[in-house]
């Protein structure tokens, strides 16, 4: 293997124009890259791309709201996301059952949603909060729906030439926030499963319920379709609503049998927390 | 040539930028007190400190910390605070095989400089990354809150 | 007497380059022109070698295979059946068939990415289950049987109130000492220089001259310091040794051989997965009449320890009780797997959680509390051993229950935790008890017949003393605690002894560092030649004492009928343990740890806690956390995430007490210590689990996959 060029700009706008001459490998904290792409002990990572580094770019960095809207860098690590004042707590709560205080210096939001993996432990919440990805390059900007930036396990929606800036929140009102992520220890651990939840209640009626599953089938599982079902309901709900609503869920969660957990457990656990979450306020 | 500050002074290395920090420690500057127990993040041995925060040198490829300040627990030695650590570890007994202890030591630091008072909690999860298999933590944990109170002012 | 003084504790020996990180490990050291060493691995389980392909190997790279072992091609422990480079046929995934060495590490990997074995794949035996299927056709590796008559069983059972069956599982363990394996081999011209992590010296030793075929003195061993072994590191280094040796040899360069975690994870010998079958008689009023056990050990591949393993195993698998009619019956088998061996307890951690969970489901169907029940069959000072030996020794377990139950307020707690499960909705509470014992040493007449340890010590014209022992300190503390007993015989200053590594030119084969022996036997030797020296010592001159083993007089053990003294003493331990079980995802959360011990006497009581820690957090996570599985003989968790040790925020502080019950065979009373703290945990949790649950369990690790499982089954509150 030939030595592969790096690259690391100055700002911003020549970290895009590089992306425009050639496909490289964006890497933000490189948490999830340097291990994907490990050689044994003692050996350099191998990439088959140039390697981008982006994770000095202040331009990535901003955490801001635009009216009701929170910004946040696609660089912003998770640490800093924890000492920001204006990262919502639900987030902060997510953010803490990542990795360790270590990973957690350099593992960044943006490399979280770019990684996709299915177990990914801020997308759950991204999900509920309908987060966009704003993507960037020489050509100009979109922004996508997380949902559908998401396409597969590692697969996003970015041409070679983007490089996504930053995930706008809208603004989000509710009552009550869940977050569990469920793992074989209590840090520096996999979820096997993960499910964020919200809801808003207008008199004693559903007004606003949202919750995403994680770990439990390729991308993160959200549906709209059921969350209407809910929508005007009494609160507490009737237990034949809660049985129907998990029977419907029981329907779109696929999990699979590895060497972290088995099917039967991720259903029923997602069945349960869903469940319970439904019961309780 | 990537140039960056290793314990205090300015180094360059010709290591290719997806060399990783641990490699380029170990290999060229001798500088042994980083450990790989894992190569995954997931042991904290090979703990570091860039620009003030922890963080796991097999994890990091060298073209990212260009003009960075890395400090390792070689060049930490040499300071107060670790002298404060290092005394408070043999008096909790908390040194067993040896291997996790230089990471251990920057994560108490790095939790200390922090949170100059933590409680037993924070301590846990300040440790949280560096995986011990003698000592069970329990005495790793009673060392950092010594290191507390004895370093008062320090941290 | 200075007893008390002893104990009080000490800063470690090696305390300031271990915490500066400046102590050297084995992967720390660099020599001129070392090469580095990456083995290319068996992929198949089983199946004979047809031909071997290597790439074009460029300038300063070479290939070492069978073809170039001088002497034997397996490492000598036990049996001779495990190839130091597979060459004719394989065994299992990841046996290593040969090594390329070189002076770069990526080349050598991509190297060894490009090689191609042709195989003539064969069926293999991937589980325990198929092995015991076919035991009489495949590989026994070991096999005893022993107790009480069989008719005499057969009549009890026949006309007893119940009988009742239960079989009962245990996993794979895996050490995960931080400090991967590793190895060098340095080519002299006078012989071959092995240095590396290892906790035994003369086994690495012994192993080298059987596979170089050269002379006693044309081989040396030093032991690097060590970053954890717990029985990892006891018989696994002796194949890496040769590896290196063999390779130095023939390029006459130094090479050395470093693992990666997950090469460690997937090829290092872990501890036996078990399989217990109990039939056990009870009376209409729920007493024991008869007990009988199998018990099946996966030995993996090839023998290794398995034998003794099997041996211990059995030796404990009536616990700490007194079974009126015992007969007990056991297999170490092959399979096509990684191969199995030591693991801190050795046997031991399988059959306490076999024989407690035993114990504590028959309690529950003759509806007595756990704790009551088993302190009716607790053993006395006196009583037989199930070998026939004897507990000659005075033994605390009744008072160290009572202290503890105390200490805990045991009572109240059940009662609170009553309370709590009926409130509480997602959580449920449960405290669970576990006793334990460790026969300290080698088992049998090892010590005796193949060990006959020696230890030496030195002493310098400026009288500082150096002590020659082939034991390694891997953490534990051996390097300060034996400083200590030797300080304090001589009445000298601790920082006046000093322990260079063990170095074969050095030092006299004292043992292996296994067995909970460091500190009784070869503490006891040392103490005895500090005696020696004391009362000869001249100043200014320097001197030297040799201390060789003397056995103690007990029932001779009979390796062939399986009876008399197993161990010459025994330590006790009694743990205590609560949890808070999560119904919703099946998650358990230790809260409280109680443990207490008797090693005898503590020669430093803050090296004995620390070990009590350490080992209290092995053996709690071996039965609730931890766990490995192996799928069509490939094992599949090679990450530490993904295995699950635990980290920092999955224990809790351990109240833990040590009782004085000194012992007169060892070092100012001390009695065996490095294992006994695992054996408890695991049995304990699992108690504690089933009695917030109110669910037995037939296996361990009790997982949250297990214990939803086992709530959808019980209908329990959650509905699906």
């Amino acid at each position: 293997m030939g030595t592969v060029l790096s690259y690391r700009l100055e700002d911003l706008e020549q970290t895009i124009a590089q992306l425009s001459r050639e496909d490289c490998q964006i890497m933000a904290g490189g948490t999830d890259l340097m291990v994907q792409h490990k050689s044994p002990m003692g050996a350099p990572a191998r990439f088959d791309k140039p390697v981008i580094f982006i994770d000095h770019l202040k331009e990535l960095k901003q955490i801001y709201q635009v009216n009701h809207d929170l910004h946040i860098g696609a660089c912003c690590t998770y640490s800093e996301m924890l000492e920001h004042p204006l990262i919502p707590s639900i987030f902060k709560i997510a953010i803490k059952q990542i990795a360790a205080p270590a990973i957690r210096n350099r593992g960044t939001l943006g490399g979280n949603i770019c990684n996709a993996s299915p177990a990914g432990d801020t997308l759950p919440l991204l999900y509920i909060f309908n987060a966009q990805i704003r993507l960037r390059s020489s050509k100009g900007e979109r922004v996508v729906e997380i949902q559908d930036f998401i396409q597969g396990p590692r697969r996003v929606d970015r041409l070679k030439e983007e490089i996504v800036t930053e995930i706008i929140l809208p603004e989000m009102q509710a009552d009550r926030f869940v977050f569990e992520k469920v793992a074989n220890r209590r840090a520096d651990a996999i979820a096997k499963i993960s499910f964020a939840g919200s809801m808003r209640l207008d008199e004693g009626r559903v007004g606003d319920v949202r919750f995403a599953f994680g770990a439990v089938g390729p991308t993160i599982i959200r549906s709209l379709a059921i969350e209407q079902k809910l929508k005007g309901e009494a609160f507490p709900l009737d237990p034949k609503i809660i049985d129907e609503v998990a029977a419907d869920f029981d329907q779109i969660i696929n999990p699979i049998d590895d060497h972290r957990s088995t099917a039967a457990y991720r259903k029923t656990v997602a069945l349960r927390l869903l469940r319970h979450f439904l019961e309780t306020m | 040539m990537i140039k960056f500050h290793l314990n205090g002074r300015e180094v360059e290395t010709d290591a290719p930028p997806t060399a990783r920090l641990i490699d380029v420690l170990r290999d060229e500057f001798a500088l042994i007190g980083s450990k790989e127990g894992c190569g995954d993040g997931e042991c904290g041995a090979c703990s570091v400190f860039v620009n003030t925060l922890v963080q796991n040198s097999c994890l990091i490829p060298i073209g990212a910390i260009e003009r960075a300040e890395i400090l390792t627990i070689d060049g930490f030695s040499q300071t107060e605070q670790f002298q404060v650590l290092s005394e408070c570890y043999s008096e909790a007994g908390a040194v067993q095989c040896g291997f996790c202890i230089p990471g251990m030591v920057m994560a108490s630091a790095a939790l200390l400089s922090k949170n100059p008072h933590p409680t037993e909690e924070e301590i846990r999860e300040g440790i949280s990354g560096n995986l011990c298999r003698c000592t069970g933590y329990n005495m790793i944990v009673d060392a950092t809150r010594l290191a507390a109170k004895k370093g008062e002012g320090l941290w | 007497m200075f007893a008390k003084d002893i104990s009080t504790s000490v800063k470690k020996k090696d305390h300031d380059g271990k915490v500066s990180g400046q102590l050297a490990y084995i992967s720390d050291v660099k020599v001129d022109s070392m090469l580095y060493g990456v083995l290319y691995r068996s992929p198949i389980a089983y199946g004979k070698v047809r031909s071997i392909r290597l790439p074009p190997l460029p300038d300063g790279y070479e290939k070492i295979g069978a073809e170039h072992i001088p002497g034997n091609n397996f490492v000598k422990l036990l049996h001779n059946d495990q190839p130091i480079f597979a060459n004719e046929w394989v065994n299992y995934i990841g046996e290593p068939m040969f090594i390329l060495v070189g002076p770069k590490l990526d080349i050598l990997y991509q190297l060894v990415e490009k090689v191609e074995v042709d195989f003539e794949e064969h069926p293999a035996i991937f589980t325990l289950e198929e092995a015991i299927k076919q035991k009489d056709q495949t590989g026994v590796f070991a096999h005893h049987e022993f107790g009480e008559s069989l008719d005499v069983m057969e009549s009890i059972e026949k006309h007893v109130y119940q009988v009742i069956e239960e079989v009962y599982e245990t996993g794979y363990q895996e050490h995960v000492y931080l400090e991967p394996q590793g190895m060098l081999g340095i080519y002299k011209e006078d012989g071959i220089l092995v240095k590396g992590s290892m906790q035994c010296l003369y086994y690495v030793k012994n192993a080298l001259i059987s596979a170089l075929a050269c002379e006693d003195d044309e081989v040396r061993v030093i032991q690097s310091p060590t970053g954890g072994g717990f029985g990892g590191k006891e018989d696994f280094p002796s194949m890496m040794a040769c590896h290196v040796a063999i390779a130095a040899k023939e390029v006459k360069k130094p090479v050395m051989l470093l693992f990666d975690r997950a090469e460690d994870m997937e090829v290092t010998t872990k501890r036996h997965p078990a399989k217990f079958t109990y039939r056990t008689a009870l009376d209409e009023q729920g007493n024991i009449l008869s007990m009988n056990v199998e018990v099946f050990l996966d030995g993996g591949a090839n023998a290794g320890l398995s034998p003794v393993v099997l041996q211990r195993a059995l030796l404990n698998s009536s616990g700490v009780y007194k079974i009126p009619h015992f007969h007990a019956k056991g297999y170490a088998l092959k399979t096509n797997t990684v191969p199995n061996g030591a693991f801190r307890g050795f046997g031991a951690p399988q059959s306490f959680a076999a024989i407690e969970s035993h114990l504590g489901h028959l309690s529950k169907i003759v509806q007595r509390d756990p704790i009551e029940y088993k302190r009716n069959y607790l053993v006395k000072q006196g009583d037989p051993t199930i070998t026939n030996g004897r507990f000659r020794d005075p033994i605390l377990l009744e008072d160290m229950i009572q202290d503890l139950l105390q200490t805990a307020d045991y009572t109240k707690i059940k009662e609170e935790f009553h309370t709590f499960n009926q409130q509480n909705k997602r959580y449920k509470k449960g405290i669970g008890a576990s006793f334990f014992l460790h026969g300290c040493g080698f088992t049998g007449s090892g010590e005796r017949d193949h060990i006959k340890a020696v230890v030496k010590l030195e002493k310098t014209e400026k009288g500082q003393v150096l002590i020659r022992v082939s034991n390694s300190d891997m953490g534990q503390g051996a390097l300060t605690t034996l400083s200590k007993i030797v300080a304090k015989e001589l009445d000298l200053p601790y920082e006046d002894i000093l322990f260079p590594d063990p170095d074969t030119k050095d030092v006299p084969d004292s043992g292996p560092t296994v067995a909970s022996r460091t500190t009784m036997i070869v503490g006891k030797l040392l103490e005895r030649a500090a005696g020696k020296l004391k009362a000869k010592w001249q100043s200014g001159v320097a001197q030297e004492v040799v201390e060789h083993y003397i056995h103690e007089d007990m029932i001779p053990w009979d390796e062939e009928t399986f009876s008399g003294d197993a161990y010459p003493a025994y330590s006790w331990g009694v743990n205590l343990i609560g949890v808070k079980v999560d119904i919703l995802t099946g998650n358990v959360q230790v809260e409280k740890v109680y443990g207490s011990f008797d090693i005898g006497k503590a020669i430093d009581e803050r090296i004995v806690k620390g070990q009590i820690d350490g080992g209290m957090a092995q053996g709690i996570a071996y039965g609730f956390m931890e766990k490995m599985t192996s799928k069509m003989g490939k094992i599949q968790q090679i990450s530490i995430s993904d295995y699950g040790p635990p980290t920092a925020m999955d224990l809790v502080h351990i109240e833990s007490n040590l009782y004085d019950n000194p012992y007169a065979g060892g070092p100012y009373g001390a009695k065996g210590a490095g294992e006994l703290p695992l054996t408890g945990g695991a049995p304990a949790v699992q108690a504690a689990i089933e009695d917030a649950l109110q669910i037995p369990f037939y296996q361990i690790p009790v997982t949250p996959e297990l214990i939803i499982e086992s709530l959808t089954r019980k209908g329990g509150e959650a509905r699906d």
